[in-house]
């Protein structure tokens, strides 16, 4: 951690904390809705994806991970078993048996959701992670203090922390490729998947393709986009021939995760209340036995 | 004034062409409702209310896969890879009977052959996402069939490394397919399948009756067909016996079969309890095929609509033209001899019934046939 971003911090816990009773109010309503009408998306359709992991490898090279050979990737083997996206793969495919008509089996892509209300921005106490309005999570390194919040808030579990790094260690995951899509390229998992499993466009427009492609292959699809609603929407969106929960995606409800985390959060901070009560509570209990003392010291 | 009317006419077909490929001018005449593109009762040039590219039954022009060339480069997109050599003609063949044409060929409605390049843009950053880009659909139309037998996206087995393209040269590939062809599909005579229906156990479903003898082609049941039916390189010689387990549904599985038994017949027409026998004529009409009819498909006398209609055994049933005088009686089996030629019909077939025995009655007292004969047997 930076000491510009320490002081930043320390900065923004002072005016919290000169402010308590007006700033908390603030505090309470969580990430700022800037969710724009044109915010990107991603359409992952698992009955295209054929498991290649090229993905896998130009996403370690796009985030200077050690990648290897890409020839590499075309061994099979390693879907044998089942992976989580980590640091040192901010995505990863795994392989599960074929779904309906089809004798294929199905590969899904796992990363990052990039949430239209994401849990970690909300979680974050520092204000490490960010929501962008072209629909990008994202967090900065430097602010954060690897308390790991974000690693319990998330529903998807993605964000990953560096545990075998001792000395600043990292929370890792998928940033939607922040820094391609500023200079107008497509992510580099987008870019480099031969099938366009892959589809890079705004969220609104991969919603109606996606419906599109339901309504015309009712058979080679399951009748759910997953992600339109899911947690109040996500920016990464799943087309699928076989239910979702067979293919280990969490079952979750339409409502947004913060409201989970910072119910919590906010429950125990709010307006400093609970804290102040507490002391409030031990303060009276110490003036009730300080005043027995002297009234006992005074009867004697 | 005419002439700017007939560019701003060209510019406005210009847009709508560029949002979808056009399907021809006289598009509204063919077999395809207009629900399929058009979203709308009544589209019009400037408001066409396309739907997103339809796929199917979009396809009104076809060819025979001899027709088709041999060899088609594909270079357009080509970056890490080197071109892909594609044997089309061998591909058209084995498509024959797992989609034909449209497997691949999905839109095209009228005129010469469209380009994939034509719908199918060649940048993945674009407008329309709605179709996939140009890298996008090669690999998924080749991909579904190359994945279902080798169980691998190998990359090789279509293009080659850049680096290590000096090992491929243009010519030695078209040798290599040059008049190459998908070898015939050997058909299986007798399948048996094992049911769980009640109504009798095993299916016998001799297929050879089916082709040649009731004349159905391959793609009337072999429609959507999967190319690890026969290739699969988890296939080895040991397990190619072996029992196929499948999941079909009911429907699916009785598809091909009900187009023409009908639904409402016996189970037990098919379904026995034990391995039944192929169909015999003599068995099962009471009347036996000569050497002329064996030959003759089952529709020729019975008619194309199913169930076949029942026909009169006697001859002039079907063939009407005979008459005493142009019947040549060797085609029976029996060459009169010159004695009996002169007689006409009734004399020993007793009111023209020829179903039954001849009579010899009229002229010999103790002749019958087939003791003895009017003439000479021919060789059956």
């Amino acid at each position: 951690m930076s000491g510009k971003s320490r002081r930043d911090f320390l900065k923004t816990s002072a005016l919290i904390g000169a402010g308590v009773t007006g700033l908390s109010a603030t505090a309470k309503a969580g990430p700022k809705n800037i969710l724009s009408e044109d915010r990107m998306g991603v359409l992952v359709d698992t009955t295209a994806c054929v498991g290649c992991r090229n993905c896998e490898w130009a996403c370690k090279e796009a985030h200077n991970l050690p990648a290897g050979n890409l020839e590499s990737y075309e061994d099979r083997k390693i879907l044998e078993t089942k992976r989580r996206p980590d640091h040192t793969a901010l995505t990863v495919v795994n392989e599960y048996s074929s779904g309906k008509n089809s004798n294929l089996p199905v590969d899904v892509k796992v990363q990052c959701m990039h949430c239209d209300h994401p849990a970690c921005v909300s979680a974050c106490i520092v204000g490490a992670f960010s929501k962008h309005e072209n629909g990008s999570v994202t967090w900065d390194t430097d602010m954060c203090i690897g308390c790991r919040y974000c690693m319990a808030a998330c529903p998807f579990q993605i964000p990953a922390f560096e545990y075998d790094k001792a000395l600043n260690p990292k929370i890792m995951k998928c940033d939607f490729c922040i820094e391609r899509t500023k200079e107008g390229k497509v992510p580099a998992c987008v870019s480099i998947c031969p099938v366009e499993a892959l589809t890079y466009g705004s969220r609104t427009d991969l919603v109606k393709i996606a419906r599109d492609r339901i309504k015309r292959n009712p058979d080679r699809y399951v009748d759910h986009i997953f992600g339109e609603y899911e947690v109040g929407g996500t920016s990464w969106m799943y087309l699928s021939n076989k239910e979702f929960a067979e293919l280990e995606f969490p079952k979750l409800g339409e409502k947004p995760a913060p409201g989970v985390s910072e119910s919590i959060q906010h429950g125990i901070f709010a307006y400093f209340v609970p804290p102040v009560s507490l002391y409030a509570l031990l303060g009276g209990i110490m003036w009730i036995s300080k005043r027995r003392k002297e009234l006992d010291e005074e009867i004697k | 004034m005419k002439k700017i009317f007939a560019i701003l006419l060209v510019i406005v077909c210009a847009v709508a062409i560029n949002a979808q490929q056009s399907p021809g001018k006289d598009h509204s005449k063919l077999n395809i409702t207009c629900k399929t593109c058009h979203t709308c009762d009544v589209p019009t040039k400037s408001e066409p209310c396309l739907v997103l590219c339809p796929r199917e039954r979009m396809v009104t022009v076809y060819q025979k896969p001899e027709q088709t060339p041999e060899l088609i480069v594909m270079d357009q997109i080509s970056d890490r890879y080197g071109p892909v050599y594609f044997s089309h003609r061998i591909h058209a063949q084995m498509s024959n009977m797992g989609g034909g044409c449209e497997g691949c060929h999905h839109f095209n409605t009228s005129g010469p052959i469209l380009k994939c390049s034509n719908c199918h843009e060649s940048t993945r950053k674009r407008e329309n996402v709605s179709v996939p880009d140009l890298k996008g659909a090669y690999h998924r139309q080749c991909m579904d069939c190359h994945r279902e037998w080798s169980h691998d996206t190998g990359c090789n087995s279509c293009h080659q490394l850049k680096k290590d393209l000096k090992d491929v040269k243009k010519d030695n590939i078209q040798k290599k397919y040059a008049g190459k062809q998908h070898p015939v599909v050997l058909e299986p005579t007798k399948l048996v399948y094992e049911t769980k229906s009640d109504k009798g156990k095993f299916v016998t479903f001799y297929h050879n009756d089916h082709t040649k003898q009731f004349g159905l082609s391959c793609i009337s049941c072999h429609k959507q067909e999967s190319c690890t039916k026969c290739h699969d390189v988890n296939r080895t010689d040991k397990n190619k016996n072996l029992k196929v387990v499948t999941k079909k549904t009911f429907e699916d599985q009785h598809k091909n079969c009900i187009s023409c038994h009908s639904k409402t017949e016996n189970c037990n027409k098919c379904h026995n309890d034990k391995i039944i026998e192929p169909f015999n004529h003599a068995k099962s009409t009471g009347w036996a095929l000569n050497k002329y009819h064996i030959n003759l498909s089952c529709t020729k006398c019975h008619g194309t609509k199913l169930p076949y209609k029942k026909v009169d055994n006697r001859c002039s049933g079907c063939h009407q033209n005979w008459n005493e005088e142009n019947f040549k009686h060797s085609v029976t089996g029996l060459q009169l001899d010159e004695n009996h030629s002169a007689f006409s019909c009734e004399d020993c077939h007793i009111d023209k019934n020829f179903a039954v025995k001849p009579s010899c009655n009229n002229c010999h007292d103790d002749y019958s046939f087939p003791k003895q004969k009017p003439g000479k047997m021919l060789k059956k």
